[in-house]
């Protein structure tokens, strides 16, 4: 037996054991991309490295054996360096979109490339699920949203960009035609009670995502009817009311409380509700600091000033969200805020972590022009995007929404959950941009049977190759080239399934990244 | 390809050699021969993919009558290599990416180096290289191969006669790699020529290389009468003028023959005689005497006197005297014993202690061993291992056998990289003529030890040169390296305890283990303390003498830039000398007093490494000489961890950024952040030297590195920040537009000339040409214009 010290501990390994052995019988947790048990090391990645006493330098803990009375150390700056640049090198060199280009330029983030394919798949009662997880008020953005999500589309350089808004409206009013229409699945009541000022988008947004969480809340508005600028500053054949109306009944129906016809400032000052409120959340509106005198403690050149993480003020408590912070016309983007500010109040109210922040994390490909675009997903005629039947006011039908959403090139990953790769880019704070490359010249995925290569993700590990080289019915992967050029490829040119055989499901299984997969 | 199969195996360690078949027959590697490969053996398709395609000397593309490859080693590189291959491609109307020309007669490839650095910059047409090119001479020199290559169609073949009955004297003629791309194989037959129209008895005698490069082809006359006179850049022309000033014609026929054959020469060129003056050198000549003088001869010993692969003259030397004496009267302890008191460190570059290693071997458990010869230099700069190997074979041998018998192997291996041909043959000769002679094989000197040696020629890897990248390379796989440990000393080639050495290492052993117990303490005593004994060097570059020195360690570099190398060819300032190839640096003319030994040049920021000796002058940027090594690692980088693979070619960004113009603030903090990562990170020794260029220059040059970020570069040399401009000395004699190679410059006879700035390729050709100094480099944004 071996005898050495990790992070100062001890630990009792078998001969022929590695550092990465030690670790884990200790519990210390050791990052890896290339490494897969019952392989042999490729020390790769070299997110694993660590520090041996008396060596310069770092090691690969995969592959560096444990001896008798070593001193490992797995924590220290240096280290924890060493592995933000090994990841960042890899992502700067990693050609593949992790989120779509829509879901990115969506101001709320929203899974766009998921709710298409639930629409694809004729589960339109999935796709709402999808859409309200950020968006609250889908049916009245599917008429009114610009949509900077279709500026971003892919598939707008191929021929024209996928119709995502009138998409989600279909999800939506296919949603609101139901009799029952779908509400977020109710939690337990936490204690705190939310003051949010402002019926407008930000303000009903913050309410459904409070209530969703709850959190128990009243909606303050001057006016005598909710919605704010999109009741007042919206022409009604552009949103009828009865839309509005609807998706505000539904947030009524999650137990949100509407105090109306009542001015903060006027017939309640801050104070009041902050004294009857656990946290307040303003989404006035566009605001004046200079005429609304109360909000004076608040103001910036353009409106109420925040932290830009957390929505919170400068007072205790106190939180913003929507044009109250800087007009902008954008109701997608006060939906988005709204949403945003109530899971910071959430989390303000629990004094704890709360609800996680998603991650907009994402490596890209690039821009791809028309021919790579085509060979990106094989298509071999163009398919313009499909306008309702019944003129754009009417929305798509159950048919044109399929036909609509099989347009879908499918940019995003679709390993997002499993990517070994973009968890630790994550968690070690790497940015994709730090030592990007001028660009990995594209190349298309190959797709033979259940099973896709993305060259492109690819991180040249190797242990598709060693696995396949095991199965004795495949024909193999091997590496082709060398140095930055090196790529995994099938000899002869051969089909993709024929080299995986029946090592297909174990490669896409070991693939840290989603350069390999098969079909789910 | 059966016979293929048949020669090499069926196992998977006979990839390499069945690939280097196949493509000898076929030119390249057609896919139906790769799957019939695959058919006929064990190897299967993934591991044939994997290796052809690792190794660049493998080529899966149809490729033209005749290879042109054009160097891009070091001392080619800032002799202009770039211009060359302009030129080429230009003359074979290559665009794009295109590399062949559309007769099919040409293609043309770039290598790593063909380790001929005196003649930067050089191109080797199939076997023949050309050497001291520009722009200018480039496209010419694909005429004369083809004038060359009809000429050899009727040619006479002669083999070289080692000895010849009754001869009196002797006529030594280097045949280096060096010496024959400069013509010392046409001279040869010269020789032959002139001895047999003159009836003269001599003996030629092909000998290694006499290491004073610069002067080649170098012949050294021993007439019968006694003395030694020593030609320099001897033409085949001169042949018989040398060989009657120094032997008497045998018989009155051969007189006759000669007197009215010389007349007739006579006659035709009225100088026969003159020429053999100006080229005659002396020994005790000044330049000749300086270039010796420091020197000292172990590894080289017996330079320029002995042929390369005559086993009896090397006998007659003392040779295998210390292997007999090792196997016969020493236990393998007490060799390693001798070899770890001589202090001898690995030759390859790290300088770990030979014996320390050797030691390692020995006492591992396994008794199934293998003793290595790593024989691939890769180095650009160096190719003192190619010369040991081609002209001291037998030496090399000898210290295989002695390593193999102090380690306990019985099976060794000579692994030589592709790219020397000729070392290839020679040590091949070498070893089948010591198993005839029974000193390889069993019962070695009556003794009970048995070694057998062979041979494994790499396929173009410099990463091969990194022991477990060769390991895996012999055993046929792709040339990867892996972590050590286990060291090979452990673990090594099959899983088997290894022993690799350097050939400089191996060559030294024989003089450190002679009978007697002097040989340690004499190699000891040579050097410094810490770094004993001799290193040879490949002196290459702006020098005025280059060539292939060995030299005791602490010798200081000023030493051998001045004294040795004569200074700094053409009267140009020395700034800096690179040591050590892209695992080294390069330490400025101010630190010119640092000894070369492994701890001096360390703490300089650079390294003994291989031994590449490149000196640059005022003309040299920095910058751009560590963007070439950059450029050189990222294109050998085997691609297997991250920091190498991605790490490098994104410092290669930067710094292409910097020469082009294109980098901004940001990228030199980038560029320090990540340089030691990969120095501290990488898995192998290639990945973690590779930022020394970068690091050393950033250390020693920081403010050309400045100068790029604004745009200008000092010293002249990268063509985006650079314009040429003729300046009111011009006369209009036009030789300048003349030897445009790029139509830049328009013939205006009597007037001042112009230089097109968006034709000119910023070759330099108008500057070198001009004999009125009238064609000036301008730098920076103000003169940039666009």
């Amino acid at each position: 037996m071996v005898t050495l010290r990790i992070d100062d501990q001890e630990v009792t390994v078998a001969p022929g054991s590695t550092l990465l052995d030690g670790a884990r019988a200790l519990g210390i947790s050791i990052p890896t991309l290339c490494f897969l048990d019952r392989c042999e090391a490729n020390s790769s990645c070299m997110v694993c490295v660590v520090q041996v006493s008396g060596r310069k330098g770092m090691v690969p803990a995969c592959a560096y054996p444990a001896g008798e009375g070593l001193e490992v150390r797995s924590d220290t700056p240096a280290v924890r360096a060493a592995r933000k640049t090994a990841l960042e090198l890899l992502l700067g060199d990693h050609s593949g979109d992790c989120l779509g280009q829509c879901q990115r330029a969506c101001p709320a983030g929203m899974d766009i490339p998921a709710m298409i394919r639930q629409i694809a798949a004729g589960e339109p009662d999935r796709a709402i699920e999808t859409v309200k997880a950020h968006i609250a008020l889908p049916a009245v953005l599917g008429r009114i949203c610009p949509a900077p999500c279709e500026g971003a589309c892919r598939r707008k350089d191929l021929d024209s960009a996928l119709s995502i808004c009138l998409l989600k409206r279909y999800a939506a009013d296919v949603d609101l035609a139901r009799p029952d229409p779908w509400l977020p699945p109710s939690r337990a009541e936490r204690p705190g009670k939310v003051a949010v000022v402002g019926a407008g988008p930000a303000g009903l947004a913050a309410a459904f995502y409070l209530r969703r969480e709850g959190i128990g809340c009243t909606v303050f508005d001057d006016h005598a009817a909710p919605g704010g600028g999109l009741r007042r500053g919206v022409p009604e054949d552009r949103l009828p009311r009865a839309v509005l109306d609807a998706e505000i009944a539904l947030i009524q129906k999650m137990g949100v409380a509407f105090r109306l016809g009542c001015r903060i400032g006027d017939d309640l000052s801050l104070d009041d509700l902050r004294s009857s409120h656990d946290a307040v959340l303003l989404a006035l509106g566009p605001v004046e600091p200079g005429r609304d005198g109360w909000l004076s403690e608040f103001a910036s050149p353009r409106g109420i000033a925040v932290d830009r993480e957390t929505f919170a003020t400068g007072a205790p408590g106190v939180f913003a969200a929507g044009d109250a912070l800087r007009e902008r016309r954008l109701a997608v983007r006060s939906v988005a805020q709204g949403r945003e500010a109530a899971l910071s109040v959430s989390r303000h109210l629990s004094n704890g972590p709360g609800v996680e922040r998603d991650t907009l994390f994402s490596t890209t490909m690039g821009r791809l022009t028309k021919d790579q675009l085509e060979a990106f997903r094989g298509i071999d005629k163009e398919a313009r995007r499909i306008e309702p039947s019944g003129g754009r006011s009417s929305g798509f039908t159950p048919g044109e929404a399929g036909a609509e959403a099989e347009r879908c090139l499918h940019c995003d990953c679709r390993k997002l959950g499993s990517c070994a790769l973009r968890a630790l880019a994550i968690d070690h704070g790497a940015s994709p941009r730090r030592f990007r490359g001028p660009g990995r010249a594209f190349e298309p995925p190959l797709v033979h049977g259940n099973v896709t290569y993305e060259p492109g993700k690819c991180i040249s590990c190797g242990l598709c190759i060693q696995i396949t080289a095991r199965a004795a019915d495949a024909l193999g992967l091997s590496f082709r080239g060398r140095g930055f050029g090196v790529r995994v490829r099938v000899p002869f040119e051969r089909p993709l399934d024929e080299a995986l055989a029946s090592a297909a499901e174990a490669c896409a299984a070991a693939c840290p990244t989603g350069a390999l997969l098969t079909a789910c | 390809m059966l016979e293929a199969v048949n020669r090499h195996g069926r196992g998977p360690s006979a990839v390499v050699p069945i690939l280097h078949d196949v493509q000898d027959h076929y030119r390249y590697l057609p896919e139906d021969a790769l799957q019939k490969v695959c058919e006929l053996t064990e190897i299967t398709p993934a591991a044939i993919t994997g290796v052809s395609t690792f190794y660049t000397q493998f080529r899966h593309k149809p490729v033209g009558r005749h290879m042109i490859s054009v160097c891009h080693g070091t001392a080619c590189h800032v002799k202009g290599a770039d211009q060359v291959t302009w030129a080429l491609r230009r003359r074979l109307g290559l665009a794009g990416d295109e590399d062949t020309d559309s007769e099919g007669l040409f293609t043309l490839r770039k290598v790593a180096c063909l380790g001929c650095c005196t003649l930067a910059p050089a191109v080797q047409i199939d076997y023949v290289t050309y050497g001291h090119l520009d722009a200018d001479l480039a496209p010419k020199v694909l005429d004369d191969f083809l004038a060359l290559a009809r000429r050899t169609g009727d040619r006479r073949r002669r083999t070289v006669t080692g000895s010849a009955e009754g001869a009196e004297g002797e006529i030594r003629l280097g045949l280096g790699s060096c010496c024959i791309s400069r013509g010392s194989g046409t001279l040869h037959d010269a020789l032959l020529d002139a001895l047999e129209k003159t009836d003269v008895s001599a003996r030629i005698k092909p000998v290694g290389c006499v290491g004073m490069c610069h002067q080649t082809p170098l012949l050294e006359v021993l007439p019968p009468a006694g003395g030694s006179y020593l030609y320099a850049k001897v033409e085949p022309d001169d042949a018989r003028a040398i060989v009657l000033r120094h032997f008497k014609p045998r018989g009155p026929l051969g007189r006759i023959r000669n007197v009215v054959s010389s007349l007739l020469d006579r006659l035709l060129t009225d100088e026969s005689w003159e020429p053999v003056t100006r080229y005659s050198i002396d020994v005790r000549d000044g330049p000749v005497h300086s270039f010796l003088d420091k020197q000292k001869h172990i590894a080289t010993e017996s330079f320029g006197q002995i042929a390369p692969v005559d086993l009896d003259e090397y006998i007659s030397h003392g040779g295998f005297e210390a292997a007999r004496h090792c196997v016969t009267e020493l236990s393998p302890e007490e060799v390693i014993d001798r070899v770890s008191a001589s202090g001898l460190r690995g030759r390859g570059g790290a300088g770990f202690p030979t014996g320390r290693k050797w030691a390692a071997v020995r006492a591992a458990s396994d008794a199934v061993r293998y003793t290595i010869c790593n024989g691939d230099e890769g180095d650009p700069g160096a190719f003192m291992d190619r010369m040991l190997l081609e002209s001291f074979p037998f030496r090399i041998i000898e210290g295989m056998m002695i390593a193999s018998f102090a380690v306990g192997a019985h099976e060794g291996f000579f692994y030589i990289r592709a790219e020397y041909p000729l070392a290839v043959r020679r040590v091949r000769e070498a070893v089948a003529l010591c198993e005839e002679r029974g000193l390889l094989g069993d019962n070695l000197f009556g003794s009970s030890f048995s070694l057998r040696l062979r041979l494994k020629r790499g396929a173009g890897a410099f990463v091969c040169g990194e022991e477990t990248a060769l390991i895996a390379s012999i055993e046929g796989r792709r040339g990867m390296p892996r972590l050590r440990p286990p060291y090979p000393a452990e673990r090594g080639l099959l899983g088997k305890p290894t022993l690799v050495n350097n050939v400089e290492t191996l060559g030294l052993v024989p003089s450190i283990v002679t009978p007697g117990p002097s040989g340690s303490e004499s190699f000891s005593r040579l050097g410094t303390e810490r770094s004993p004994g001799t290193k040879v060097f490949a002196l290459a570059g702006k020098i005025a003498r280059g060539g292939l020195i060995e030299v005791p360690m602490g010798i200081t570099i000023k030493e051998i830039v001045e004294e040795i190398g004569g200074g700094i060819a053409g009267g140009r300032r020395f700034k800096a000398v690179q040591v050590g190839g892209p695992s080294g640096g390069c330490v400025p003319a101010a630190l010119s007093h640092v000894a070369v030994d492994y701890e001096s040049l360390a703490e300089a920021g650079a390294i003994i490494g291989s031994g590449g000796l490149v000196v640059l002058d005022e003309d040299d940027c920095m910058v751009d000489i560590a963007r070439y090594f950059m450029e050189f690692i990222q294109n050998q980088s085997c691609g297997r961890c991250t920091f190498c693979r991605v790490g490098t070619r994104r410092m290669l960004d930067i710094m292409e950024a910097l020469c082009a113009g294109r980098a901004r603030p940001g990228d030199l903090d980038r560029l320090e952040e990540l340089a030691p990562r990969v120095r501290e990170a990488s898995l192998c020794g290639l990945g973690r030297t590779a930022p020394n260029p970068v690091l050393s220059t950033l250390r020693h040059f920081r403010s050309e590195y400045e100068a790029h970020i604004d745009g200008r570069c000092p010293a002249g040399k990268c063509k985006a920040l650079i314009s040429y401009e003729v300046n009111d000395e011009c006369i209009g004699c036009t030789l300048c537009a003349q030897h445009c190679g790029a139509d830049a410059i328009g013939l205006t006879p009597y007037e001042k000339h112009g230089i097109d700035a968006a034709r000119c390729i910023r070759c330099g050709t108008c500057r070198n040409v001009c004999p009125f100094g009238a064609v000036e480099v301008r730098t920076g944004k103000t003169t940039g214009g666009d």
